[in-house]
C-alpha cells in the first residue's frame, strides 16, 4: 500500500468513526424523543 | 420536546464545513514533509483528534467533580457527554496513529510509552462507559463514574508527557512544549485550522448528547410521578 493507501485508510476510518456517532447519537436521540411524547400523551389521557 | 433548533442546525453545518475545508487544506494544498513524503498528512487528522480527546477528558473531568461537590445530574450528564465523545476520539487517535505508524515505523503497532498510555486511556474510558451503562441505581452509577473520571486526568497528563519523561520511539510533542510550535507556518495552520473544526465538531456532539440526557432524565422524572402516584 502506497502512502496515500494510509491516507485513504485513515481518513476512512476517522469519517466512518464521526458519521457513525452521529447517525448513532441521532438514532437515540429520536428514540428518546418519542419515548417522551408518547408517555407525555398518554399523560394527557390519562387526565381528560 | 423540541425538535433540532435552527441554532443547532447551523451549529452542525458550520462544523461539517470547517471539516471539509481542513480535509481538503491538509490533503491537497500543503506541501508533503521533507522527510515523511505524503503520509505526514495523517496528522492533520491524528493530532486534532488526540487534542480533542484530551478536551473531552478535561470537561468530563471538571464536570464529575461539580457533580460530586453539587449532586446536580445536569453536571453528570455533560460528563458522561463528554466521557463518550472523547472515547470516538481516542478511538480515532489510536487508529490514525497506528496506520501512520506502519509506513513510518514499520509497524502498526508497538508499546511505546506514549501508545500504552493511550490505549490505557482509552480503556478506562471505555471502562467508565460500561459502569454508567450497568448502573442500576442511576445516582450511584454518576458517583462511581464521577470518581473513575477524576482518575482519568492523571492519565491524561501522563499520557502528555510521556514522551519527555521516558525515551519513546513517539517523538515529543510538536505544538505544546516549550520554546512553542517546532512546527513550519506552511503546517502549522493548517494544524491548528484542523484542530478548532474537530473542537467545533466536538462542542455540536456534546450539545447533543447533553439533550439526549436532558430527555432521558425528564422522561425518567416522568415515569417516577407517575409511580408515585400509582
Amino acid at each position: 500500500m502506497g502512502s496515500w493507501g494510509f491516507i485513504g485508510l485513515a481518513y476512512g476510518v476517522a469519517s466512518v468513526a464521526l458519521i457513525g456517532y452521529l447517525l448513532f447519537l441521532k438514532g437515540r436521540l429520536r428514540g428518546a424523543r418519542e419515548e417522551f411524547a408518547a408517555l407525555e400523551r398518554e399523560g394527557g389521557r390519562r387526565t381528560r | 420536546m423540541a425538535p433540532l433548533s435552527l441554532a443547532a442546525r447551523l451549529h452542525g453545518g458550520v462544523a461539517v464545513l470547517l471539516l471539509a475545508v481542513g480535509i481538503f487544506w491538509g490533503l491537497k494544498v500543503v506541501p508533503p514533509d521533507a522527510f515523511q513524503g505524503d503520509v505526514q498528512r495523517i496528522m492533520y487528522l491524528h493530532v486534532p483528534s488526540v487534542s480533542t480527546a484530551y478536551l473531552a477528558i478535561i470537561v468530563t473531568f471538571c464536570a464529575s467533580i461539580l457533580y460530586l461537590w453539587k449532586r446536580d445530574l445536569r453536571f453528570d450528564a455533560v460528563a458522561l457527554s463528554s466521557a463518550e465523545i472523547g472515547v470516538v476520539y481516542l478511538g480515532i487517535t489510536l487508529a490514525t496513529g497506528s496506520i501512520w505508524g506502519k509506513p513510518t515505523w514499520g509497524v502498526w503497532w508497538t508499546w511505546d510509552a506514549r501508545l500504552t498510555v493511550t490505549a490505557i486511556v482509552f480503556t478506562m474510558y471505555v471502562g467508565y462507559l460500561m459502569l454508567r451503562a450497568f448502573a442500576e441505581e442511576p445516582q450511584a452509577g454518576a458517583r462511581y463514574g464521577a470518581v473513575l473520571a477524576i482518575l482519568g486526568l492523571p492519565a491524561m497528563i501522563l499520557n502528555h508527557f510521556a514522551v519527555q519523561w521516558w525515551r519513546t520511539l513517539h517523538q515529543p510533542s510538536s505544538l505544546l512544549r516549550p520554546g512553542g510550535p517546532s512546527v513550519a507556518p506552511v503546517m502549522l495552520w493548517p494544524l491548528v485550522f484542523n484542530i478548532v473544526a474537530m473542537l467545533v465538531a466536538y462542542s455540536y456532539f456534546l450539545l447533543e448528547r447533553v439533550r439526549l440526557e436532558r430527555i432521558r432524565h425528564r422522561t425518567a422524572e416522568v415515569r417516577l410521578k407517575r409511580g408515585r402516584r400509582g
